[in-house]
This record gives structure tokens, C-alpha cells and sequence, in this order.
């Protein structure tokens, strides 16, 4: 048999063997790629801007789980400590107390803490918490806004299509990175 | 088995038309009321009950209206001669009873708060210090700033000091008319019974009355209180309720006036609206309700309610100019005859 130098022309055999190698590895590079979006893909969370956020109360009752993965969570830094708390307080009460009649909360899921006259402290259980929004309201509309909403990651099942999300009417839900997922309010200027 | 395609009769078509109808209606009428059920807010927080003023209480009547020049208006006052001078954007402007502008000052930064000596001085309050103006607008002086964190929301002018309010700080600064610093009033101290200022929002203001006593919102406590020029308090009024006659929310009453009488003209944002209170506190009249401010209400809502506010003036016939600081209208009311 009389082979010829495989570098001096290529055969038929030859250049369909090179191909199905180069569509390998071109197969293989593709997959990885696609993989690897995907990976990142998963790195995105759902949260809620708060400054979009109507307080509509579709978080309490449309989240897949039963009690609400969303949360009303406090920044303590714009909070203003009012006795007359209208996040805690229903909008006329009897009395500054925490009886149960006066609070505005369905689950009494906000502490009052008194920290000095006439300052009180006000933390959310978040075990408590349905994600109502009754408190964020009571508290954009007559305060400083420091209560507001917020998807909190150690509950939330990171449903591709967010069940909330999907009827939200203030368009409020967008992913984050999940190295960033809290999207949180802060003081601004007047 | 082929299957043949038939025309139906004219009644059999109907027929089916009306079945297909029936049943899309069918669908159409569930989904509409599923989605009146979901836009029904069970957790709703509802105060419209507390946005209605009853018709008996209010006593003024808008006569005029007119907007403030710039945009981001933040407080009117109102000279010996009836001037109304408005702070709006890095402005101070000088208008007369329609409206009509008489003077422009340009500030380097926004104007916060101002007040007119009776010698026409006027003393205009930026976020951080006072600059003096001539009646006519050159700059006269310019104020070192008081110190930390300074944030001067309101002035009333004596006839040898300057009462400057400080929400950053929350004391009245006092100074003599060439800008040294007297005095601190308001500062929390026990020995001497003074409860001290709580600020939760920068709306903070300081008059001064026929009796020379100062005049201060306590907005933290919902209550005005009153301080001799030395810094002595001598009491407060105020009662804590979202009623007509009380204050609520986090801060207010925000800012004030008083009538020539002595009464008070308060000011109030979350329910935005304007009262008269006697001299002692009793709550008197509405003089506008939260329906006249019903764009004022919305703003205090999407995010927080600092965006909110009114501020009141009032003239040497005791008519009372309003300025609402969300769409910048400057309203003139009369007590109704």
C-alpha cells in the first residue's frame, strides 16, 4: 500500500475526522458558555425598591409561601423615636399604649421600646411580620419613612417567575445581585 | 374517513355565536371580579374619614391665589408694610397683596427662612447662616455659621435681637442685630425645667409676640411652647390626636403665625391644614382644610412625609397668607364676614 504524507494533502477521511474534532470542541466551549450564564443567572435575586413600592398589600397574600417571604424591615438611622408612632399606632388610639386595640399592626409584630423621654424604639419580629405593609404606610404618610419592604433571602425560594412580583401594581419588584440584595432606604436631603 | 366540511345554517350559527358569547362573558365577569377582590386592599390604612373638615368649623375664605415665583418654595413672611416676602428656590422675593413683585434677591444657595426688622432690614436664613440684606437688596452683612451641623428653618426679628430657630441643632439662637451669638434657648436641661426641642423632620420655627415672649413649635411633642428672650420656659399647649383639635403624626405643628390679636395660626403636614388657636391654646377655626390641599397630601405618601408642608403669614389686618410648599401656591384667606 502507498500512503501518502499526511501533510502534503489532506483526504477526505482526514478533513471529516478534523471537523467532527473542531465541532467537538466548539460543542463543549458552547455548553461550558451557556453553563456558565446560567450559573451567573443564579446569582440574581428579587427585591423591592421601596421607593416604588404602593403599600398595596399584595405581599402578604400573593408570595408562594404560606407566611409571606416579604418583610417590613427599619432603618434606624431615619427613624424619628415619636412617642406618636403612626406605624405602630392605629391612626386615632385610645391611649399611647401597647394594648393590643391600639396598634395598627394585624400580628402585633412591632416592639415599642421606651428609650428616653419621650423617645421610643421600635423593631420588627420578623417571625411576626406578613408583610402587610399597614406600617409602611402609616409611616410614609405621616413620618420619615423609615419602615418599608424588603424580600428577606433567608425565606424567599427564588422562584424564577415571582408570584408577587407578576401582580406588584407599583412595578416595585427587579432582580438585584444576590452579592447585593437588599435595596435600603436612606436619609435624604430637604 | 375523510371529514367533510359543512356550512351550518343560518340558525345553527347563531345559536353556536350565542353559546361562545355566554361563555366568554361567563369568563370575563369572574376574572373582572377577581381582580376588583385583589385590588381591595384587606390591610388597607384608612384616614379619608379624617380628610373631610367639617363646613361649620372653617372661617376663612380663599380671596386670592397666586404661585411663588421659583420652584421648591419653603417659607412667607410678612413686613411692618404688609410686604410679602417668599423664599423659593435661591431666591427672596418681595410681593405685594395680588401678587405683584416688588423686589429679587439671589442667594448662592436655596433660601430656607426669613424675617423684616421695622426698619425694612431683611434677615434671610440659609441652610447654615444668615446673610443681611438693606430694604432695597444690597447685601449688608453675611453671619458666621453657629457651629455643627447648623440647619436654620426659621427667624424673628426684636427690636434688638434675632431669634434664629436651628432644627439640625434644635435650640433658637439668639443674637444681637450685628450678628453676635447672645444666647442658646431650648436646650434640654433639667435644673432649669426645660424639656427641650425633639426634631424629627427639619420644620422648625420661632415668632415673637406683642407680650415679647417667644413662641416655639415643640413639633416631637405636638405642642407649642413659650420661652422668655433669657431662655426661661414659661409653659406649652398642644394636644397629641389626629382630631381637629390636636397634632399628629411624627412633627407638627410644622410652622406658625400669629394674629394680631395674639392667636396662633397653625400649620400642619400628613393632614395638610391651617388652624386658629386662642392665645391660651383652645383650638378656635379651621382656616383651610386638607381638601384645599389635596396635592400636599398625596406628597406626603410615596416615600417619606418631609416632602409635605404648609407655612402661614399673617398681615396687619389679620388676613392670613398660606403657602403650600408641594405646588407653591400662595393663597390669601379672610376671616368670612
Amino acid at each position: 500500500m502507498n500512503f501518502k504524507p499526511a501533510n502534503e494533502s489532506t483526504t477526505r477521511r482526514t478533513f471529516l475526522r478534523n471537523g467532527a474534532r473542531l465541532f467537538g470542541v466548539a460543542s463543549l466551549a458552547g455548553l461550558g458558555g451557556v453553563l456558565a450564564s446560567r450559573s451567573q443567572a443564579q446569582n440574581w435575586v428579587w427585591q423591592i425598591d421601596p421607593q416604588k413600592c404602593v403599600r398595596c398589600g399584595n405581599c402578604a397574600t400573593n408570595c408562594v409561601l404560606e407566611q409571606s417571604a416579604v418583610k417590613c424591615v427599619h432603618a434606624f438611622a431615619m427613624c424619628g423615636y415619636c412617642n406618636l408612632c403612626t406605624g405602630y399606632f392605629e391612626p386615632e388610639p385610645n391611649a399611647l399604649t401597647t394594648a393590643a386595640e391600639n396598634q395598627l399592626c394585624p400580628t402585633a409584630a412591632i416592639k415599642r421600646t421606651f428609650v428616653e423621654d419621650p423617645y421610643y424604639e421600635y423593631t420588627i419580629d420578623e417571625k411576626l411580620c406578613i408583610g402587610c405593609a399597614k406600617c409602611v404606610e402609616g409611616c410614609n404618610r405621616f413620618g420619615n419613612g423609615s419602615l418599608f419592604l424588603q424580600i428577606r433571602h433567608d425565606r424567599c425560594v427564588h422562584c424564577n417567575e415571582c408570584a408577587i412580583a407578576r401582580t406588584c401594581p407599583g412595578d416595585a419588584f427587579r432582580r438585584v445581585p444576590a452579592s447585593q440584595p437588599y435595596l435600603l432606604k436612606t436619609t435624604h436631603a430637604h | 374517513m375523510k371529514r367533510e366540511f359543512q356550512l351550518s345554517s343560518r340558525r345553527e350559527f347563531f345559536g353556536q355565536a350565542a353559546g361562545t358569547m355566554a361563555i366568554l362573558g361567563a369568563i370575563a365577569s369572574q376574572r373582572a371580579s377577581g381582580a376588583e377582590s385583589q385590588s381591595k386592599n384587606p390591610f388597607a390604612y384608612d384616614v379619608s374619614h379624617l380628610q373631610k373638615t367639617d363646613p361649620k368649623l372653617i372661617a376663612y375664605e380663599e380671596k386670592s391665589r397666586w404661585k411663588a415665583p421659583h420652584a421648591e418654595a419653603k417659607r412667607i413672611a410678612i413686613s411692618a408694610d404688609d410686604t410679602l416676602y417668599v423664599c423659593s428656590g435661591n431666591y427672596l422675593t418681595a410681593h405685594d397683596s395680588s401678587g405683584a413683585s416688588k423686589l429679587e434677591i439671589a442667594a448662592t444657595e436655596p433660601t430656607r427662612c426669613c424675617a423684616v426688622a421695622k426698619d425694612g432690614t431683611i434677615f434671610l436664613g440659609l441652610r447654615d447662616h444668615v446673610e443681611v440684606f438693606y430694604a432695597k437688596g444690597q447685601r449688608k452683612a453675611i453671619w458666621e455659621s453657629p457651629g455643627k451641623k447648623p440647619w436654620l428653618t426659621g427667624i424673628a426679628v426684636a427690636e434688638n435681637d434675632v431669634f434664629v430657630a436651628d432644627a439640625g441643632n434644635r435650640v433658637i439662637l439668639r443674637y444681637d442685630k450685628s450678628g453676635k451669638l447672645v444666647r442658646r434657648i431650648g436646650e434640654k436641661d433639667k435644673e432649669r425645667n426645660i424639656p427641650g426641642f425633639i426634631i424629627p423632620s427639619p420644620f422648625f420655627d420661632v415668632e415673637i409676640s406683642h407680650d415679647g415672649l417667644l413662641r416655639v413649635n415643640n413639633p416631637g411633642r405636638h405642642r407649642m411652647e413659650l420661652y422668655t428672650s433669657d431662655g426661661d420656659f414659661e409653659g406649652s399647649w398642644g394636644v397629641t390626636s389626629m382630631g381637629i383639635t390636636g397634632f399628629c403624626g411624627c412633627c407638627n405643628p410644622i410652622n406658625f403665625a400669629l394674629l394680631p390679636d395674639g392667636k396662633y395660626v397653625t400649620c400642619e403636614k400628613g393632614l395638610p391644614r391651617v388652624k386658629v388657636y386662642s392665645a391660651t391654646g383652645e383650638f378656635e377655626s379651621v382656616v383651610a382644610g386638607v381638601e384645599t390641599f389635596s396635592e400636599n397630601a398625596r406628597a406626603c405618601g410615596p416615600s417619606d412625609c418631609t416632602a409635605g408642608g404648609l407655612d402661614a403669614a399673617v398681615d396687619s389686618h389679620g388676613r392670613i397668607y398660606i403657602l403650600d410648599i408641594v405646588t407653591g401656591d400662595v393663597r390669601m384667606m379672610q376671616r368670612k364676614a
